[in-house]
């Protein structure tokens, strides 16, 4: 079955080619359609129910898509650079989208005082006219940081710093391609003119963070898959000395890349900051199963030239060899990747939509294009250096193989207890691990965006807003006093937790005016009475009040503005929030605490919940496919040895390190999974086949281990520098996720080739191969007096003890004069019992399926007195003493059964002896 | 000095006078047609300066008005707030003028008050009385007159007019919008252009005027609607409009009621005292918070 898909492309060559090359062309087509997404709706879960109630409070009280342009000069208040400030600021309102400019020369003042004529109050631009002298610079400075409403929101406490708020147009698509480049541009050509009269002059916000997100996309795009096809040749041609080997797995990856990315256009899934690892993910994963497949042609095409077959033979071999396990892994790893679609984030799900089909169609075109590639390039790689051992120039492989086999052998034990051990220290560090969604953490802390943004944050507040809502029944529930003092209230607490930088409500605007209608000095106190509110509220303007209050004064709003990236605390404090500002606002009052950078901090728990949720079915999936290969769960659970200890030991040092959950590096376990559990199940595969030709159990684990080691490794290794290659992203998230999958691959080959071979010498696996390859007929089984009175659980038991022999005809099962404690049922064919005395043969019995042979060598080690000769095509089912001792006893009443049967066909085949004898 | 009564009563008139009154109505309502061509062609070759004072000495005969107003305030979502208000203006013989605006409504606000005086010289005094505040006349002494006021889109002297002596008047090429003929007349200080004054050729009213920024782009647009003649070639406008582009924000002033008439806006009204007198107390005020509390 395996051999004929690999066939595929083998005799319908022509048909593959023009197959691939038309489904190359079509999806090839759809990458001119490919978009980039960098937008943070694609970090809130589609399903959370705050998304709309966000929308509703941006729709009243503004939209917090605002840029901040941060001046910065020791000499800000002097008439020239007023006069150069005042340039800047009018030149920013020619950009093209901008709707609004909020800077010094907007801005408004309040002030009151007492003069001899009575009270007098002045409300007034901070600057109506660029200052010509310094006193009219002084005086505008102190008229600006006398407003606490503008002191570290607009101008620094030191007066040093000023900035000026950019509102963009309602109206544009924001998911226009190169709206926000654009804009970033346009306000970086301004920004660039500038930069020489002030001593720092930036900007930060949406269009910056998306601009640079979407210029790192593509550096890391263009950069991480080359760099990862480049390590991956240069490993493979290192280690395998084979140019084919490596053009091999660069042909399926430029293939499979073409398809995926060509289909996200045609189906309008973006790229996003994720699926730009897809290229190196895919060239280093595929190229795996390309290793193990090489590996298995080129011992195919050593034997071939043994036996002088061709290269079709060769792929034939490779076929049945990796066949199996070559379609398994394709689907663990699709499932390893499939599993993030449980995630609610769109970032995520985007990436494992593209991701599985990435991995299915890598499958695919393996199957189809490898063959094609073998028969026409594989004739000339064939190796003068028959020997199997020598495949590899290089030895790495064996003697990390001899380093293990050193603990194999000598401290199995040990090794075990001290795997346990590490496993129970990381799983204990694990417990530290947190989870941050936060989209400033995607950047690397020495990036120019993060520095500047703290700066913002020491010298101002923090960049990130968000809102504390409180809605009451009644109208004009904001004129109130009462209503006001809980705004007051909760700020206050707000600033008792000390994480949010600045608080800002209509209370503050009221506090103010009243101050300043009090007089200077006058202390900053709410109005006391709801008229005097509503009066004061006349000063200002509905544009300079819609951000704190609803016009109707049913609903208030605080903006909070803070520079938390780490979601765990965010959240945390967020929750303590909510409670209180429950309980300050009282039974009366709906309350809410929103912002979309609250929401996307609230979908890290879900992308904690969501990855669980995957691995485990992952795991599952993986537990219940292996249990059926070796049909015991047994089976299943030592197949998951080699992917929990790398899981285990990554979340470990993920806590040991204070390396977070986020969207990179949650993807780790399962995809981690997904991948080191191919090299377990060819292992295993390798294994099971060899258990059926010995009952050198023991022997199979280490021919398994001999086998597979090689490919193993060097797709292990490959991997782990292909996962490194991330390393050079642009982002933290992809960096660490390639940190982390790169160590991953790496304790994979220390779980696949020390552990799990310990294990597999300890417990004896059988697995499905065998128990179909035998083919029983089950009459045979019932006739046969070796299993009288047996279960059919007692005789599956002993069967899968013993070995399964086949033999042509007229090839000897025992050899007369030999020594041997084994003892044989015959399955299927028949066979002779023939002795030879001196120059005489004598046919002595026929014997048939279900009959006994050797039973006497069995019980006691003398020379076989007879040969046993296949007269047609047999297989029989060889009982070793010792073996069948050892792995018995714990079932004794197998044992006795067997040894009472036998004891039976002895018994029989002395009172025929006897009749012969007597006749 | 000249007196106008529009509210009229009827029994009180005789035929000759009633005949007088029809004439002038229907010449109000002819005047348009009659004068549009009269004023194209008078001012064809007329400055900014002569335009402007011609539609000031048309439309500003009568120095005593006083209005019922009401003020709707629309924000960006097209969310409304209404007061209800009661202007006073008086404009002396020596060119001295107060100005006066009381709110009515919402009852928050009621009695909050501006004033507004502006001397021969031309310079203008603002006072705010605020009555939950105190008993007294606040003086606006900061923000120039062409800032917003208590929270509208117009400016003081958006409502009071402009003073001419003030600013540099030029006549720009004429216009037609939507088929309307439009004298142009741009109005500027020494560095740049204020507002553009679109003047309806055919009744010589300003019928749109344009607010310009330092950038010469149009910020604010304040637009004159249901027009009506008022006597002879003097008309007025029922409904004003101003908009803020930039805040997205909108005040509409509907007059409900219009008088000129000096016994309806006296002298003594543009005084603390009879504000005091005619608004809710300050003291009463105090009085209401401490028994709240």
């Amino acid at each position: 079955m395996m051999s004929s898909l690999f066939l595929i492309g083998v005799r319908y060559k022509s048909a593959v080619i023009a197959f691939v090359t038309l489904m190359t062309l079509i999806t090839g087509a759809g990458l001119q359609y490919l978009v980039i997404d960098t937008g943070f709706d694609s970090l809130i879960p589609s399903d959370d129910p705050n998304r709309l109630v966000y929308q509703r409070v941006m729709g009243e009280f503004g939209s917090d898509n605002k840029t901040l342009v941060y001046i910065e000069d020791g000499d800000l208040w002097t008439p020239g650079k007023l006069a150069a400030l005042d340039k800047l600021q009018s030149q920013l309102k020619k950009v093209d989208h901008v709707s609004r400019i909020d800077g010094l020369f907007d801005l408004r003042t309040i002030s009151g005082e007492q003069t001899e004529n009575g009270p007098s109050i002045r409300s007034e631009l901070i600057l109506d006219k660029l200052p010509e002298t310094q006193f009219e610079a002084d005086t505008a400075k102190n008229r600006a940081l006398g407003n606490p409403l503008y002191i570290g929101n607009l101008f620094s406490v030191d007066g040093r710093v000023t900035a000026i708020i950019i509102t963009l147009d309602d109206n544009i698509d924001v998911k226009e391609q190169d709206y926000n480049v654009k804009v970033y541009d346009d306000i970086e050509s301004v920004l660039t003119s500038h930069r020489s009269e002030f001593q720092r002059l930036f900007q930060v916000g949406p269009p910056r963070i998306n601009a640079e997100l979407k210029s790192s996309l593509s550096e890391d795009f263009i950069l991480l898959g080359p760099l990862s096809a480049f390590v991956l040749i240069a490993s493979i041609v290192l280690f395998m000395r084979s140019g084919l080997a490596a053009l091999v797995p660069i042909v399926t990856s430029v293939l499979t890349l073409i398809w995926t990315f060509g289909l996200m256009g045609w189906a309008g899934v973006p790229l996003n900051i994720l699926s730009a690892m897809i290229p190196s993910l895919i060239i280093v994963i595929g190229s795996t199963e390309d290793t193990h497949m090489m590996s298995a042609f080129f011992r195919g095409m050593a034997r071939g030239k043994e036996n002088g077959e061709n290269c079709q033979k060769a792929i034939v071999y490779m076929a049945s060899h990796t066949g199996l396990p070559l379609i398994l892994t394709v689907l663990t790893t699709a499932l390893g990747f499939a599993s993030n679609l449980f995630s609610s984030i769109g970032l995520i799900q985007d990436f494992a939509i593209t991701s599985t089909f990435a991995i299915v169609a890598n499958g695919i075109i393996t199957i189809l294009v490898v063959p094609v590639l073998l028969m026409q390039f594989g004739k000339g790689d064939i190796r003068d250096d028959s020997d199997e051992e020598d495949i590899y120039s290089n030895n790495l492989p064996a003697r990390i193989i001899q380093v293990f086999r050193i603990s194999q052998d000598k401290f199995p034990l040990y090794t075990l207890g001290f795997t346990a051990l590490l496993c129970l220290f990381f799983t204990y560090q694990a417990s530290h691990l947190y989870v941050t969604n936060d989209p400033m953490s995607y950047f690397p802390e020495d990036n120019p965006l993060i520095q500047e943004t703290k700066l913002i944050q020491e010298k101002l507040a923090g960049v990130k807003v968000f809102f504390v809502s409180l809605e009451s029944e009644s109208e004009k529930a904001f004129l109130e006093p009462a209503n006001l003092r809980k705004l007051e209230a909760i700020q206050a607490f707000m600033q008792k937790q000390g994480v949010f930088d600045r608080t800002l409500s209509i209370a503050d605007h009221l506090r103010y005016v009243n101050r300043e209608f009090q007089g200077q000095f006058a202390e900053l106190r709410l109005p006391k009475t709801r008229q005097m509110v509503a009066q004061y509220l006349l000063f200002f303007h509905r544009s300079e009040l819609e951000s704190y209050v609803s016009h109707d004064y049913r609903r208030a709003n605080i903006v909070v503005r803070h520079n938390v990236n780490d979601s765990n605390t965010l959240n945390r404090y967020i929750e303590e929030l909510e409670t209180v500002v429950q309980q300050i606002a009282g039974p009366n009052f709906k309350t809410m605490v929103i912002g979309e950078n609250l929401m996307v901090n609230r979908a890290a728990e879900s992308l904690m919940m969501s990855q669980i949720k995957a691995l485990g079915l992952l795991l599952l999936l993986i537990f219940i496919l292996m249990s059926i290969m070796f049909t015991s769960f047994k089976g299943g659970v030592i197949a998951m040895i080699p992917s929990l200890i790398p899981i285990i030991l990554m979340f470990g040092v993920m806590g040991f390190l204070n390396i977070p959950l986020n969207p990179g590096t949650a993807m780790v376990a399962v995809i981690a999974v997904g991948i080191a559990i191919d090299g377990t199940i060819h292992l295993l595969a390798r294994y099971n086949e060899l258990c059926r030709s010995t009952s050198d159990y023991k022997g199979a684990v280490r021919a398994a281990v001999k086998e597979v080691a090689t490919p193993l490794i060097i797709s292990s290794l490959a991997l782990s520098f292909g996962f490194g290659m991330l390393l050079f992203s642009n982002f933290t998230v992809v960096a660490q996720f390639g940190a982390l999958a790169a160590a991953t691959m790496l304790v994979s080959i220390f779980a696949n080739l020390l552990i799990t071979p310990i294990i597999m010498e300890r417990v004896r696996l059988v697995g499905l191969y065998q128990i179909i390859a035998m083919n029983v007929d089950e009459s045979v089984l019932d006739k046969s007096p070796l299993f009288n009175q047996m279960s059919r659980y007692q005789r599956r038991k002993a069967i899968l003890i013993s070995e399964l022999r086949e033999f042509e005809p007229g090839e000897k099962l025992v050899e007369q004069g030999t020594t041997g404690r084994s003892m044989y049922m015959i399955l299927d064919g028949e066979a002779d019992v023939i002795r030879h005395d001196k120059d005489r043969s004598r046919r002595l019995a026929g014997l048939k399926p279900g009959e006994i042979f050797g039973e006497i060598g069995y019980i006691r080690a003398i020379e076989r007195t007879a040969d046993v000769t296949a007269i047609s095509s047999l297989s029989a089912l060889r009982f070793d003493y010792e073996r069948m001792q050892k792995d018995l006893k714990f079932f004794p009443n197998i044992v006795a059964q067997l040894n009472f049967n036998i004891s039976a066909i002895l018994g029989e085949r002395l009172a025929d002896v006897l009749d012969e004898k007597g006749g | 000095m000249i007196r106008f009564f529009p509210i009229i009563n009827l029994r009180s008139l005789n035929v000759s006078c009633l005949l007088s009154i029809l004439m002038s109505i229907s010449m109000g309502l002819l005047a348009p047609e009659l004068k549009g061509q009269v004023f194209t062609d008078e001012f064809e070759q007329a400055s900014g300066r002569e335009l402007l004072e011609k539609v000031h000495n048309t439309h500003e005969q009568f120095p005593y008005v006083y209005e019922e107003q009401s003020m709707i305030l629309i924000d960006r979502l097209g969310q409304k707030e209404t007061r209800n208000l009661k202007r006073y203006s008086r404009v002396e013989q020596d060119g001295q003028a107060s100005f006066l605006l009381v709110f009515d409504s919402p009852e928050d606000v009621k009695g909050v008050a501006v004033l507004a005086r502006r001397n021969k010289l031309g310079e203008t005094t603002q006072f705010i009385y605020l009555p939950a505040f105190s008993r007294s006349l606040i003086r606006n002494a900061g923000g120039a007159s062409h800032s917003s006021f208590l929270g509208t889109d117009f400016s003081v002297e958006n409502l009071i007019g402009e003073e001419l002596d003030n600013y540099i008047l030029e006549r720009q090429r004429d216009s037609i919008i939507g088929g309307v003929e439009y004298f142009v007349v741009d109005v500027r200080n020494n560095n740049r252009k204020l507002r553009r004054h679109y003047i309806l050729k055919d009744i010589l009213f300003i019928a749109r005027t344009e607010f310009f920024d330092e950038l010469d782009q149009i910020y604010k647009c304040q637009t004159q609607h249901d027009l009506t003649p008022v006597l002879g070639d003097m008309w007025r406008a029922n409904m004003l409009l101003m908009q803020d582009f930039r805040e997205n924000h909108q005040t509409l002033i509907k007059i409900n009621k219009r008088v000129f008439s000096a016994d309806y806006v006296p002298t003594k009204v543009f005084t603390a005292e009879w504000l005091y007198e005619n608004t809710i107390q300050a003291v009463e005020l105090e009085m209401q918070t401490e028994e709240s509390s």
